[in-house]
């Protein structure tokens, strides 16, 4: 059974605008001036049980609508959709004991109350079995440290601390599938990577489904096999996260080694920087720092291989590696150029 | 359902429960949030005192009777707000959104916005209405107790904080549309509330009837102490109507709960 299958799902928001000015005001509560916002359109999901899936998009992109209707918190105005075997619209209550949520801006810990008691507290919400409970909380305190803070406040944590207080409250009743939004963010590289670890460790071990949504790229690629990039409403795609490098990865570059002595009798230009002649086309020096260089070229102008070979044969190469094109930039490039809503159709 | 409601009222013990022992940790603060409130309640009753020294009656209302009505107020207004006090920051629930969270738990939405505050110090205006109440009866000498009064006195007091819950709860759906008419409720909740404190039948008819058949807040104060008194009720009602304040109030409370029902389907579809 699919965890989440969701078929054309679309949510239409009407926006009332203000008029200016008092009686601009006053006009407006009789005779509004409503506008349409598409916030989601015909947008299908199917995830399957154990995935872990990033949903990743710009700001207002429509993620959270999504996630909101997939929760049954927003009625869509249109489509189809099951969450693990329920219908999100119509089995909401009975939904929230399946599913955790953690809002990384937000918190549902209790603010005045020592973490342990919030906890406690939360049992009682999902009705979990105080033998179920004990064993939850003493995998979950080991799993994620929490002895160290388990009696303070909650507002006295940091906000590492809080993050991991947030996920052990979102698991105590074993909910089959997990919904993050932002789970990382704010957080430093060492909270950051144990927060990673943690959830690859749940998904392995108790087969929990993940859905996250993140602007870190980093996350998405530690975590997720596949990704879901969203966009003005839509679903621009649906993959791994290596095929959107290799479609829009723009530039790979190769760094060598090169022979110190060879390089001395190679030209150089007034300013002393090294000249690379004869390059294949679609090949250029990014950057030289002798005796390194590093040399930039697309996919499609030529294999990694053969830039290989051409260099061997010209130059004695001490060294030789690749680097991929940074994820982030590659997402950058797809938002800011509008790469995958030009293929969609959409100016 | 019924599965759903009782498992519900068994959270709301465990909210209470916690607030109450979260409250407790601070046992001078509660003692003096508890007398202050007892203070600024009794003075509000001092200005009342203070109008009847001029006049020593009100339409046939003495001081002793007006005590009376005062202390039954008090007494159903307190609890209300004492139960209700998760209501009071309902706007807020709903502007930080965090009434998204509310709907991701499996438990009545209602449940946790009431579960989400208890206020102890509320017991400050419960302790005035009781002291008014035996200031009433020290001025009332001649009052006459039956059991049919002492149940009524129970009824009134139960009934009138059903009623005003109500209010605060219908206050609070209005949130579900726009976050900033809160003050339109206070007028009915706190406006009501003073209103009531005085005799119904000084007001113009058309009050009357909208306290007695509207919103039936007469039904929790005053309805109740004219019957403890033995005062005739405006319209020709009998004064037996006392015993089915407690049928209204559940009424008005169901009435209620669709209303705000149709308010969480308003936010189900407008996410705001």
């Amino acid at each position: 059974m699919k965890m989440i299958q969701a078929d054309g799902l679309s949510k239409t928001f009407r926006v009332a605008r203000r008029r200016p000015g008092v009686l601009g005001g006053l006009r407006s509560v009789f005779d509004p001036e409503v506008r349409k916002v598409m916030a989601v359109r015909d947008l299908s999901l199917s995830v399957e049980r154990g995935e872990i899936i990033g949903l990743v998009g710009p700001n207002g992109a429509g993620k959270s609508t999504t996630i909101k209707m997939l929760t049954g918190i927003l009625v869509p105005s249109d489509g189809e959709m099951s969450v693990a075997g329920l219908n999100p619209l119509h089995q909401r209550r009975e939904l929230a004991k399946h599913i955790g949520v953690v809002f990384g801006q937000r918190s549902q810990l209790w603010w005045d109350l020592p973490l342990i008691d919030s906890l406690r507290l939360l049992r009682h919400l999902y009705g979990v079995p105080q033998a179920r409970f004990n064993a939850n909380l003493a995998q979950l305190r080991s799993m994620l440290a929490l002895d160290e803070f388990i009696d303070t406040p909650v507002r006295q944590l940091s906000l590492g601390q809080r993050m991991r207080g947030d996920l052990a409250a979102a698991l105590l009743h074993d909910p089959e599938l997990l919904y993050l939004d932002e789970p990382t963010i704010g957080l430093d590289v060492v909270a950051k990577a144990r927060i990673r670890e943690f959830l690859l460790k749940i998904n392995a071990e108790r087969g929990v489904t993940v859905l996250l949504t993140t602007h870190d790229m980093d996350d998405v690629e530690a975590l997720c096999r596949r990704m879901l990039i969203i966009d003005h409403g839509r679903k621009l795609y649906d993959g791994s996260v290596s095929d959107i490098r290799e479609r829009f990865g723009g530039e790979r570059t190769l760094a060598a080694v090169l022979d110190p002595a060879q390089l001395a009798t190679m030209p150089h230009d007034a300013d002393g920087q090294l000249i690379v002649e004869d390059l294949p086309a679609g090949v250029h020096l990014s950057r030289s720092e002798e005796p390194r260089i590093w040399l930039g070229f697309s996919r499609d102008a030529i294999p990694a291989h053969e830039l290989v070979a051409w260099l061997g044969a010209r130059y004695s190469l001490r060294d030789v590696t690749f680097q991929e094109p940074e994820i982030e930039d590659v997402i950058r490039r797809i938002y800011e150029e509008g790469l995958l809503l030009q293929e969609a159709g959409i100016p | 359902m019924i599965e759903n409601i009782t498992g519900d009222l068994r959270v709301y013990m465990h909210f209470l429960g916690m607030l109450i022992r979260s409250q407790a940790q601070y046992k001078v603060n509660v003692a003096v949030d508890i007398g202050a409130s007892f203070a600024i309640t009794s003075l509000e009753f001092v200005a009342v005192l203070i109008y009847f020294g001029k006049i020593p009656s009100m339409l046939g209302w003495n001081i002793g009777e007006v005590a009376m009505l005062y202390a039954v107020m008090s007494i159903s207004f307190g609890l209300a707000e004492m139960f209700g006090a998760g209501i009071d920051a309902f706007s807020d629930t709903i502007r930080l959104g965090e009434f998204d969270r509310i709907l991701l738990r499996p438990v009545g939405p209602f449940t946790q916005v009431v579960g989400s505050d208890f206020r102890l110090r509320r017991l400050g205006r419960i302790t005035q209405g009781c002291m008014t109440f035996v200031i009433a009866l020290h001025l009332l000498p001649g009052m006459h107790w039956t059991a049919a009064k002492v149940v009524a006195l129970a009824i009134g007091i139960g009934s009138g904080s059903i009623l005003f819950l109500s209010v605060l709860i219908l206050g609070a759906t209005l949130c579900f549309w726009t976050v900033e008419t809160t003050e339109l409720i206070n007028i009915l909740t706190y406006g009501g509330r003073d209103m009531l404190s005085y005799p119904l039948t000084i007001y113009h008819q058309v009050m009357q009837r909208f306290f007695l058949f509207v919103v039936p807040l007469a039904f929790g104060s005053f309805v109740p102490t004219c019957y403890l008194l033995g005062k005739p009720l405006p319209f020709g009602l009998p004064g037996e109507m006392v015993f089915a304040a407690p049928v209204i109030a559940l009424v008005f409370a169901l009435c209620t709960r669709v209303i705000w029902q149709f308010g969480v389907r308003h936010y189900q579809s407008t996410g705001s």
